[in-house]
C-alpha cells in the first residue's frame, strides 16, 4: 500500500510537470484526484489495511494528496503566467479597435447648442414661439409698413386660407423676430430672451436655403443702451470665434430697430488683413438694433420707461464663418448626404 | 443694392486728400457699406452697398455729400461741390403737349421738349456708366443715364415725333392690356401699372420702370420730350415684381425718391443734352408738381441721446456733420431740434431716428463695449424642453444615429394622407415644397433614397409636424422619428431601442400592440395615450415615429430608490411550448401575477414552439427554500397550462 501511494505520488508529479496547459493540467487533476481518480479509488482501499498500519497508511495518503495539490496550484499558476505572456505575443497592437456606436448630430444641432450655452452663461432664457406665425407678429407689430417688399409674396411664405380680421394672413416666419412681441406679452419685465428657430424665406441659391436657423436674442429692461448691445455682442464674438476674433457695427436699416446696426466679424482666415475671402478683412454676420419704440408698444411696454435691444443672426451663416468650414455651397447642409453628415 | 462709382466721378464733387482707402474705411464705419475697391487703370471703382431707407445715397452727389460730412469727423478735411445748374432761359414758348395726371400715381412730372443730334457717346461719360454697371447705348440715351446716376433720380426720354401726340394722359392700367417694351419684350398688364397714354390710345411708357419700343429714341430722332416722373413706389414695386421687369429705374423708384430732385434732374440734363448732343431747348420746361414734401422738425431730449447710446458723446460735433447733410439742428437746453431735409422725410419720423444719425455720425467704434448689468435673471427648471431634446438627441448620436434636418415643407407625394387637411403655402418655391408635413417619415424615407451607396443607415430627426386648425395657427408638434436600414433588420432591434431611450427619460410604462390598419409593426401607448408607431417597411427598412410632446410631458428626472434586498434571489428558465399566437407579454403577465415573490419575468430564448422564461423569485422577509419555489413552480405551470395551453419543454 504504502508503495503503492509513492508511485501515485510519483507519477502524479511527473504528469503534473508536464502538463503544458491548464486543460491538461485539469485532466491530470481528475485522473488522480477526481471522484474515481486513482488516488481517491487508493484511498478507499485504507479500509482493508490492517488496523495497526492503517493510521500510518493514511498519514501517507494525506501527505501524498496534500503534494499532489500543492504541485497542481504551483502548475497552475505557472500556466497561468505563460497563457498571459503569449496572449501579449498574439495582439498586434496595430489591428484595428472594436468601437462603440457612434453617431453624428447635425452641425446646425451642434452650432445651436454651443449658442444655448454662450447665453445660458449670462442668464438669457430660451423661449419657442410658433413656426408659422400671424402677419401681425411678423410684420405688422414690428413696425413693418403696410406696403413693405417683406410682406411680398416673391419674398415670404404665405400660408393658403382666411384672413385673421385682427392678425391678418398666416406666414412660415421669415425670422426669429416674430418672437418679440409675443415675448412682450408675457408682461415679464426684465426681458432677456434667446429663441433659436427655423425660419423661412422665398429663396434658394449658394449663399441661402428656403429653410433656415436664426438666433435671436432680445434684452428690455431700464437703461439698455447701444453700448450694451456692443458688449453683448463682443462676448458672444470671442465667445464662439475664439478671443483673436474682432468685431464692429456699422449702420444698417431693419424696420423693427432703430438704430438699426450690421454687425462684422473679422475675417477667420486673414484675421482682419484682408483676403480674397472677405471685405477687406470682415465677415458680415448678421443685423441688430436698439427695439424700435412702435415694437415696445405693440408689446405694451413704454418705450420712454424701458429700452432694448434685440439681434438675430442666422446659425447657418455663424457656422461657415467659422475657420475651417468654408462650404462652397450652403444648400449642401440641407442635402442630407450622409458622407457629409457623417464628417461631423 | 449696390451701386458701382468711379472715385474720379466722386471727386468731381468731393475735395478731399483723403485716400480711396479712408474714404471707404471710414464710409463704412459710420454711413453705407464699402464692399470693395477695385483699381481701374488709374482710377478706383467703389462698390457700396445702400439700404433701402437711403435711397438718397443711390448717386454720385449723395455719395459726395455723405463722405464730405463724415470725413471731418476723423479729422480729415473734405468739402462737397454741388452741381452748379444753370436755371432755365424764360424766353421760351410752352411745351406743345399737355400732359394729363393723377396725384395718387405721380408725386411729380417735368417735362421739356428738345431738339438733338443722336450720335456717339462722349467717351468720359460712356467709362463712367460702363463701370457703373449701366450699358452705353449713345449720346441721348446715356444722358438719361448719366443724371440718374449723379443725382439718384431716373429719367426718361421720348422720342417727340414718333409719339406724335398733343396729349398724354398718365393712368392706372387695366388688366389685359398689352405693352412691348424697348427691349422688344411683350408683357400683358395685370392692372395697376402707371401708363401713358397718347391721344390715339396707344400705351407709350411704363412709367418709372421702362420705356416701351413705340416710342423710345432710335438713331434718326431729331426732338426728344425729355421727361422726368416721380411716381407712388408702392405702385412701381408692385408693377415691377409682378411683371418682372427689374430695372435700375424701377428698383429706384420703388424706394420713393424726393421729389424736390425731380426739377434738379430736368436741369441738369438740359445741360447735359446740350453738352453732348448737341441739343437745343425748344420748350419751356413743364412742371406739374401736387404732391410737395411737408416740413417736418423731430425734437429729441439730450437724457434720451444719452440712455439710448449709453455714454455721453460731444454732441456738438455730430450736429455740425448733420448740418452738412442739410439737416436743420438746434441745441436747446435740455433737447435738439433738427429740421429734416426732403430727402430724408420718408426715413425720419422718430427721436430715436434723430438718435441713430446723432449716434452714427459720432461712430459706433468709439463707443465702448459693456454688457448689460441687470440683475434679475428668470428662474427656470433646468431640466425643460430644450434639455430633454438635447438628452435625447445625444442618447441617439452614441447609439450610432446620425440626425439629419429635413425641410419642413414637401411635395404632394410626400404628403401623408388626405391632402385636404394640409397647411398649404399659397406662394411656394418649387413644387416639391408646397405642403406643410405632417410626418417626417417621408421625409427620412427620402434621405435613404438619396444615400442609396449605403448599406446600413441608421438616422433620426426631431421636428415639428403641423395640424390645420380653422381660424387658428395650426398645431405644430414635435415629432421624434428614425429609420432603421440593414439587411435582415429586427423589428426587436428598434422596439428596444425605443424602450431603453425612453426608460433613460423615466418612461417605463409603455406598451405595444399590433398596427389597427394591418401593416407590419406596432402602436405604442403611454397608459391610454397613443405614443406613435413602429412600421416594419421591408426586410431591410424600419421606421418610427412618436410624438415628442407626449415624450415632454412625461420626461422626468425622479428615480425612486430601491432598498437592497436583504435576502438573496433565486433564478430559474422555464421553458414553454406555446402556440404562436400566444403573446409573451401575456405569459409573462400570467407569470407575475402567481406571487409576489416572481420579481422579475422576461423571455431568455425562443427557439421553434419553445419559449425560455427567466423567473426570479425574491422575498423581502426570509431567505427561500427549495420547497417555496417548488410550490409556486407548480403554481405557475397549472396556470400556463390552463391559459395558454402550454406544455412544458
Amino acid at each position: 500500500m504504502e508503495e503503492e501511494l509513492i508511485g501515485i505520488k510519483n507519477a502524479a508529479l511527473s504528469f503534473i510537470l508536464e502538463a503544458n496547459d491548464l486543460e491538461n493540467l485539469e485532466e491530470t487533476k481528475l485522473q488522480f484526484l477526481g471522484k474515481s481518480g486513482k488516488l481517491t479509488q487508493t484511498i478507499k482501499e485504507i479500509t482493508k489495511v490492517p488496523l495497526e498500519k492503517r493510521k500510518e497508511v493514511g498519514m501517507l495518503a494525506n501527505e501524498v494528496k496534500n503534494t499532489i495539490e500543492e504541485a497542481i496550484q504551483r502548475q497552475h499558476e505557472l500556466l497561468k503566467k505563460h497563457n498571459q505572456t503569449r496572449l501579449l505575443e498574439r495582439i498586434d497592437v496595430t489591428n484595428p479597435g472594436i468601437k462603440p456606436p457612434l453617431g453624428h448630430l447635425h452641425l446646425v444641432t451642434q452650432a445651436i447648442e454651443e449658442i444655448s450655452q454662450i447665453f445660458n452663461k449670462i442668464g438669457y432664457t430660451k423661449e419657442k414661439y410658433p413656426e408659422i406665425d400671424w402677419d401681425y407678429y411678423a410684420f405688422t407689430a414690428l413696425n413693418f409698413p403696410k406696403n413693405h417688399p417683406a410682406r411680398d409674396d416673391w419674398e415670404t411664405f404665405f400660408i393658403k386660407g382666411d384672413e385673421n380680421e385682427q392678425y391678418g394672413r398666416l406666414v412660415l416666419s421669415p425670422h426669429t423676430s416674430t418672437g418679440q412681441v409675443r415675448e412682450m406679452e408675457k408682461e415679464k419685465l426684465p426681458i432677456k430672451m434667446l429663441n433659436i428657430a427655423k425660419c423661412y424665406r422665398r429663396q434658394s441659391d449658394i449663399s441661402h436655403t428656403p429653410m433656415f436657423h436664426q438666433f435671436e436674442g432680445l434684452v428690455v429692461d431700464e437703461n439698455i443702451s447701444i453700448v450694451n448691445l456692443k458688449g453683448t455682442l463682443e462676448y458672444f464674438v470671442k465667445s464662439y470665434f475664439g478671443e483673436k476674433r474682432k468685431s464692429r457695427i456699422r449702420p444698417y436699416h431693419f424696420q423693427f430697430t432703430e438704430p438699426s446696426f450690421e454687425v462684422d466679424v473679422t475675417c477667420g482666415v486673414c484675421l482682419g488683413k484682408g483676403c480674397k475671402l472677405c471685405k477687406a478683412g470682415w465677415l458680415e454676420m448678421g443685423g441688430a438694433g436698439m427695439v424700435h419704440p412702435n415694437v415696445l408698444k405693440a408689446g405694451g411696454i413704454n418705450p420712454d420707461k424701458y429700452t432694448g435691444f434685440a439681434f438675430g443672426w442666422g446659425i447657418e451663416r455663424v457656422l461657415m464663418m467659422r475657420e475651417g468650414l468654408e462650404i462652397d455651397d450652403l444648400r449642401l447642409l440641407y442635402s442630407n448626404r450622409l458622407e457629409f453628415l457623417q464628417q461631423f | 443694392m449696390n451701386i458701382k462709382i468711379l472715385d474720379s466721378w466722386l471727386r468731381e464733387h468731393l475735395k478731399t486728400k483723403a485716400t480711396p482707402k479712408e474714404i471707404a474705411e471710414k464710409l463704412s464705419l459710420t454711413s453705407l457699406s464699402v464692399e470693395r475697391i477695385e483699381e481701374v487703370g488709374k482710377d478706383f471703382l467703389y462698390e457700396m452697398e445702400i439700404t433701402t431707407n437711403r435711397i438718397d445715397l443711390f448717386s454720385v452727389i449723395g455719395i459726395a455729400k455723405e463722405a464730405a460730412a463724415i470725413l471731418p469727423q476723423f479729422g480729415i478735411n473734405a468739402e462737397f461741390i454741388p452741381l452748379t445748374i444753370k436755371k432755365e432761359n424764360g424766353s421760351l414758348t410752352n411745351l406743345p403737349i399737355v400732359i394729363n395726371t393723377n396725384p395718387v400715381l405721380v408725386n411729380r412730372v417735368c417735362a421739356v421738349l428738345m431738339e438733338v443730334d443722336t450720335g456717339k457717346s462722349n467717351p468720359q461719360v460712356q467709362e463712367r456708366l460702363e463701370t457703373s454697371g449701366i450699358r452705353s447705348l449713345n449720346n441721348v440715351i446715356d444722358v438719361t443715364n448719366y443724371v440718374m446716376r449723379t443725382l439718384g433720380h431716373p429719367s426718361h426720354v421720348f422720342d417727340f415725333d414718333r409719339l406724335n401726340t398733343k396729349k398724354l394722359a398718365i393712368r392706372e392700367a387695366k388688366k389685359g392690356e398689352r405693352i412691348k417694351t424697348l427691349d422688344a419684350k411683350e408683357y400683358t398688364l395685370l392692372g395697376g401699372e402707371i401708363i401713358a397714354e397718347n391721344e390715339k390710345g396707344e400705351i407709350v411708357d411704363l412709367l418709372g420702370i421702362m420705356g416701351l419700343s413705340n416710342s423710345i429714341v432710335t438713331e434718326e430722332t431729331k426732338r426728344i420730350l425729355y421727361f422726368i416722373d416721380n411716381n407712388n413706389p408702392h405702385k412701381i414695386r408692385n408693377a415691377s415684381m409682378s411683371l418682372g421687369i427689374r430695372s435700375e429705374a424701377a428698383t429706384i423708384n420703388e424706394k420713393g425718391i424726393d421729389p424736390e430732385l425731380s426739377m434738379d434732374a430736368m436741369l441738369y440734363g438740359i445741360e447735359l443734352f446740350e453738352k453732348y448732343a448737341s441739343a437745343k431747348q425748344i420748350s419751356k420746361v413743364l412742371d406739374i408738381y401736387p404732391n410737395k414734401p411737408k416740413n417736418k422738425t423731430i425734437n429729441v431730449s439730450l437724457e434720451k441721446i444719452n440712455k439710448i447710446i449709453g455714454v455721453e458723446i460731444d454732441i456738438k460735433k455730430s450736429l455740425n456733420a448733420l448740418s452738412a447733410l442739410d439737416f436743420k439742428p438746434r441745441l436747446l437746453k435740455d433737447s435738439v431740434s433738427v429740421d429734416i431735409p426732403t430727402n430724408r422725410l420718408d426715413d425720419m419720423e422718430h427721436e430715436e431716428d434723430v438718435i441713430e444719425e446723432i449716434a452714427r455720425i459720432y461712430g459706433y467704434h468709439n463707443l465702448s463695449s459693456i454688457l448689460p448689468q441687470n440683475g434679475q435673471t428668470q428662474r427656470n427648471f433646468f431640466a425643460d424642453d430644450f434639455y430633454w431634446e438635447k438628452r435625447v438627441k445625444n442618447t441617439m448620436k452614441y447609439w450610432g444615429f446620425t440626425e439629419v434636418l429635413t425641410y419642413s415643407f414637401v411635395s404632394q407625394s410626400l404628403f401623408d394622407g388626405p391632402i385636404e387637411n394640409a397647411v398649404e403655402i399659397s406662394n411656394p418655391l418649387t413644387e416639391d415644397f408646397v405642403f406643410m408635413r405632417n410626418s417626417l417619415v417621408p421625409s427620412l424615407l427620402n434621405v435613404i433614397n438619396e444615400n442609396k451607396n449605403f448599406e446600413q443607415i441608421k438616422i433620426f430627426e426631431i421636428a415639428n409636424v403641423y395640424i390645420k386648425n380653422a381660424n387658428k395657427l395650426p398645431e405644430e408638434i414635435p415629432m421624434f422619428s428614425g429609420i432603421y436600414k440593414k439587411d435582415d433588420v429586427s423589428f426587436y432591434e428598434v422596439k428596444g431601442t425605443i424602450e431603453q431611450l425612453l426608460s433613460d427619460l423615466g418612461i417605463n410604462n409603455i406598451s405595444f400592440k399590433n398596427t389597427k390598419d394591418g401593416g407590419i409593426g406596432a402602436s405604442l401607448y403611454l397608459k391610454d395615450e397613443s405614443l406613435g408607431q413602429i412600421e416594419v417597411l421591408d426586410s431591410n427598412l424600419i421606421d418610427f415615429e412618436l410624438n415628442f410632446k407626449i415624450i415632454l410631458k412625461h420626461a422626468s428626472i425622479n428615480r425612486e430608490y430601491v432598498k437592497f434586498a436583504k435576502y438573496p434571489p433565486i433564478v430559474e428558465d422555464l421553458t414553454l411550448v406555446l402556440e404562436q399566437e400566444v403573446k409573451t407579454e401575456d405569459v409573462i403577465n400570467e407569470i407575475k401575477k402567481q406571487d409576489k415573490i416572481i420579481v422579475d419575468v422576461y423571455l431568455k430564448d425562443t427557439y421553434e414552439q419553445s419559449r425560455t422564461f427567466h423567473i426570479t423569485y425574491q422575498s423581502q422577509e426570509n431567505n427561500l427554500t427549495k420547497e417555496d419555489i417548488l410550490t409556486i413552480r407548480t403554481q405557475i405551470i397549472k396556470a400556463v397550462e390552463k391559459h395558454f395551453n402550454a406544455k412544458i419543454g
